[in-house]
Order: C-alpha cells, then sequence, then structure tokens
C-alpha cells in the first residue's frame, strides 16, 4: 500500500472512530428516552453554580436525600436506590439503597442507579437542565416555588434521563430524542 | 536585517579573507535560492482567509444553535468533524504537511467540542472529566494512526488536563493516569519525535508534584522528593545506558531536579502556612534543616550539571537555587544579623560554583557524558 493511500486510511479510521464514541453517546440516550419507563419528580430548589457550559439550572429532588446508604462508601461509587409510591397519587420516596442491582421489583418500585456523594446525598445525573436563552431565571424561579416538576425515563439498569420539565401539572421542554 | 542580506555580508568577508573560493560563494547563493521560504504571501493570505472563515461558520452555528433539531445539531457536528479530516486527507496529498497536521488538530478540537456539546444537548451529568479522557484517547488515536506530532503534544495536554480536573473532584491519587500516559510516551518513541520526551516529562513532573497532597498521610511530600533525587542519580549513573535507551538523559536529570525542588518547596513554604494565624508550621530547626537539604541537593545537581555540561540543568538550578534563597529571607525577615551571614555564606558558595565552571570550561566541555 503506497503511503498516500495509507494516510487516507488512517485519516478514515480516525474519523470513524470518533464519530463512533459520539453516535454511542447519542444512541445511549435515545434509546434511554424512548423505552425508559417514564416517572415524574418534584423539583426541590437548589442553590444555582456557575459553570462554564453554558446556561443550565441545578435541579434538586426530595429523593436526593438517602439517609440508608450501605456503611462506608465513597464519594462517587455507584448505589441503587429503591423508590417506591403505593399509589399513583403519591409522590415517589426512597425505599431502600443498596450496591448492587436490586432484582424482581413489582410496579410499586423502581431502581434508579446513583452516586454517592456524602453522606446521605445521592446524585442520578439528573441534576442539571440546560435551557434556551433567558429561561433559567424563570425556572429556577418556578422551582424556588415547588411548581416545577420533572419527567424522567428510567431503564431497566437504573439509567435516568430528564425527558422534559412539567409545570403546574403541564408538560413543558419536552424535547423529541433528535 | 534579512538572513540573507546577513549572509551576503558574511560570504563577502570570508571571501576577501581568503576562506571561501569563488566556486563556494556561488554555490551557496544557489542553495540558498533554492530553499525559498514556504510561506510566502499569497499562503498568508490564503490562512488569514481561512481563519475569517472559520469565524463566520462559527458565529453562524452559535447564532442558530438553539433552533436547530438535536439531529441537526448531531448532523453537523460529525459533517465538521468528517471536513476537518477530509481537508487533512487534501492536504496530504497536496503535499502541505504542516497545514494537514493543522487540519488533524482541528479535528480533534471539533470531536472535543462534539462531546461537550452532546452532553450538553441530552443534559447529561455524570463525571465531566471522564469526557477529557475520551478526548484525550481520541487525540492519542489521531496521534498514533495518522502519525502526527501536533495530535501527540494535544493528547499531552488533555492528559495532563484529565489528570489535575479528577484529582481536584476526587482528591484520589490518580495512578490511573500513567496508563494512558505511558501509550502517549510509547507513541512518542514510535514517531521518534523527540519534543515528545519534554511533553512526557513535563506531563509526568505535572502529575508528580501534586501527589505529596494525596497519598499516605496527605504530607508525603518526601514521596516526590525521593523520587526526583532517585531518578537524578539514576540518570547520572547510567547515563550511556539510558541515552542508549531512552534518549535525553540530560532532559530526564534537568526535569528530576526540577520535581526534586518542588517537593523541598512545598515542605518549605506551601505546608508551612498557616491559614489561622500569621505564625509558622515549621519550627526554626525543621525550617533550617530542610533549607539546608535544598541547598545540598542544587549544590550537587549544579556541580553534576556544569562536569556534565547539561545547560538545561543548569538553569533550573539556578532559578531553584534563587527561589530558594528568597525563600530562606522571606522566612528570616525577623533576624537581621543571622540573615547577612546567611547571605555571606550563599556568596561565597556561588563565587567557588563559579569558579569551578570557570575551571570546568577551560578544556573543552564534551555535550555528552566523557567515554572515559
Amino acid at each position: 500500500m503506497s503511503a498516500p493511500v495509507k494516510t487516507l486510511l488512517a485519516l478514515a479510521v480516525v474519523a470513524l472512530a470518533q464519530t463512533a464514541v459520539l453516535a454511542a453517546m447519542v444512541i445511549d440516550r435515545v434509546m434511554l428516552l424512548h423505552t425508559g419507563r417514564e416517572i415524574v419528580l418534584p423539583i426541590v430548589p437548589v442553590d444555582p453554580r456557575d459553570l462554564f457550559r453554558g446556561e443550565y439550572v441545578r435541579l434538586g429532588y426530595g429523593i436526593n436525600t438517602v439517609p440508608m446508604t450501605p456503611a462506608d462508601l465513597h464519594r462517587d461509587e455507584t448505589v441503587y436506590v429503591v423508590l417506591e409510591r403505593k399509589t399513583a397519587d403519591e409522590d415517589w420516596h426512597v425505599a431502600g439503597a443498596a450496591r448492587s442491582l436490586p432484582g424482581d421489583l413489582n410496579p410499586d418500585h423502581i431502581v434508579l442507579k446513583g452516586r454517592f456523594l456524602w453522606g446521605g446525598m445521592v446524585h442520578y445525573g439528573i441534576e442539571s437542565y440546560f435551557v434556551p436563552q433567558g429561561e433559567g431565571a424563570r425556572l429556577e424561579g418556578l422551582a424556588r416555588d415547588r411548581k416545577l416538576a420533572a419527567l424522567v425515563a428510567v431503564d431497566k439498569a437504573g439509567n435516568a434521563v430528564i425527558k422534559g420539565l412539567i409545570v403546574d401539572g403541564k408538560v413543558q421542554y419536552e424535547e423529541p430524542p433528535l | 536585517m534579512s538572513y540573507r542580506t546577513k549572509i551576503e555580508r558574511d560570504l563577502a568577508r570570508w571571501q576577501s579573507a581568503g576562506w571561501l573560493s569563488d566556486s563556494g560563494a556561488a554555490a551557496i547563493r544557489a542553495d540558498l535560492a533554492a530553499r525559498r521560504p514556504a510561506f510566502g504571501a499569497a499562503a498568508g493570505l490564503a490562512m488569514l482567509g481561512a481563519v475569517l472563515f472559520g469565524f463566520a461558520v462559527v458565529s453562524f452555528v452559535a447564532a442558530n444553535w438553539d433552533g436547530m433539531s438535536k439531529l441537526a445539531r448531531i448532523l453537523l457536528l460529525v459533517g465538521a468533524l468528517w471536513a476537518c479530516y477530509g481537508g487533512a486527507a487534501f492536504l496530504f496529498a497536496r503535499r502541505l504537511g504542516a497545514f494537514a497536521h493543522a487540519a488533524v488538530v482541528a479535528g480533534i478540537a471539533v470531536y472535543g467540542a462534539s462531546i461537550w456539546l452532546i452532553a450538553q444537548a441530552y443534559h447529561m451529568e455524570g463525571n465531566p472529566p471522564d469526557a477529557m479522557l475520551l478526548w484525550a484517547l481520541g487525540a492519542l488515536l489521531a496521534a498514533a494512526v495518522v502519525r502526527s506530532p501536533a495530535a501527540l503534544a494535544a493528547a499531552f495536554v488533555l492528559l495532563t488536563v484529565w489528570t489535575s480536573w479528577e484529582r481536584s473532584e476526587s482528591e484520589r491519587a490518580h495512578m490511573v493516569f500513567l496508563a494512558p500516559w505511558a501509550a502517549a510516551v510509547a507513541t512518542a518513541a514510535w514517531l521518534r519525535w523527540r519534543p515528545g520526551r519534554h511533553l512526557a516529562a513535563l506531563s509526568l513532573a505535572v502529575w508528580l508534584v501534586p501527589l505529596g497532597f494525596l497519598v499516605l498521610d496527605r504530607h508525603a511530600h518526601w514521596l516526590v522528593v525521593a523520587t526526583g533525587v532517585a531518578v537524578a542519580l539514576a540518570t547520572s549513573m547510567a547515563a550511556p545506558a539510558i541515552e542508549r535507551w531512552i534518549g535525553a538523559a540530560q532532559a530526564i536529570f534537568a526535569y528530576a531536579v526540577a520535581v526534586a525542588f518542588s517537593g523541598l518547596f512545598i515542605m518549605q513554604v506551601v505546608e508551612d502556612i498557616n491559614l489561622f494565624s500569621t505564625a509558622h508550621r515549621l519550627s526554626t530547626g525543621q525550617f533550617g534543616a530542610l533549607a539546608a537539604l535544598t541547598l545540598a541537593l542544587l549544590t550537587g545537581a549544579m556541580f553534576r550539571a556544569l562536569a556534565t555540561g547539561n545547560r538545561g540543568a543548569l538553569w533550573v538550578g539556578y532559578i531553584a537555587f534563587t527561589i530558594e534563597i528568597f525563600t530562606i529571607y522571606a522566612r528570616m525577615l525577623g533576624t537581621l544579623l543571622n540573615t547577612s551571614l546567611f547571605f555571606m555564606i550563599a556568596a561565597l558558595i556561588v563565587t567557588v560554583m563559579a569558579w569551578a565552571a570557570y575551571r570546568l570550561h577551560r578544556h573543552e566541555t564534551p555535550v555528552a557524558e566523557p567515554a572515559a
């Protein structure tokens, strides 16, 4: 193989590999949005923090506080949190936490995969939401007034993603997966 | 004055002194004429035009980004990625190597930006430093497969940012850094890219120095100092072997001295600072011992550098010595008499070293380790 063809091939390999990484990111999320079970989680206000990733809001949930995490969990370790609700009118609340994925749950329960932060605080990857320019302040105000809830899709492994935001019972900011 | 004008004057001087024949001068002029600079006015304007075009595209995208669907954004990013690598292919085919490698680096930049923008589009949270690792590995792949030193430089920078970020979040030692770092070093060796060794040493040094804050009792800076000293000793004693297997024994020596001094500096200054009062954490005796040790090590290193003609290490020594002197001065600000005595001693040491340097340079000092 001549040198110019080798270079061409090499560049193609790199472009393909990098595209594959990006595609994997997208496909992973789209699958989650399409096939995940939908649950609604009310949002509690959190002090916003500046970050360079554009205008986004920090979201907090009641289920971020998990009092019964296993002992000697390190920061950033995975913990599976079981939520339950008895009736459809109830909010989901924390029922238990474990180091590994619990199996065989009835529809009253759902498992979310979380990242342990510090004593009792667990994050599920749904604590930030990027908003269109100028919408941030309004949403944070709604969160402070406790009028905001998140529509979350959860798959069987416990991965969660925000599908949309619910204001006063109506779904807003629901984005199509693509 | 341009190189051409200077060389014309030199040629005339050498010819009149009889060192250069007419045919020799003609040959030199012909050679210079053949080696025209790679970048003429046309190339410069083209580059400017390309940069302006790039800004136009970026502004357009930024203005319309919010209105685009996720699919449109993804296609745009992937399109830009392929355009960069396609451009690189085109430039390689036209034998415009420098521009081609620039296009590869642009591709790596688009790849990184795409990771962040897709993460933002899908509200991805998780561990941001992981995105840096993905980016760095992409750069490393480009460096190895396309044989691009520019991409490798980017990979080293990204790996260093990754480990620094990860450490600031998790406050753990992050030893896993060494794995992709080793892969990058192997790539540098495989590409036979000599500046790669400096990047490798630099990134390792940046990783090593804070290690004292992150392992054992979190004040284990003696580890960093010991590592630096050990590497410096090893390169001193086994210089020919190192030169054969790794090369750049002198540069490694210089970096090792810098790392050792950084560890000692942290012990004397950073760990000495008390956040809640102006009192020092280290007693005068402890500080004095550390300072004496530092000066002794630096003096030894500089003598060694003088003996082997290691300019880089000598400069590291000069700078470190100066910083150490200032550190001691700042600490001893209270006791003026001791301070002046100390500076007298320091001046004596430096004078001795200057004399040693003069004596050593009187005999032609070889750049590499003497064979005997």
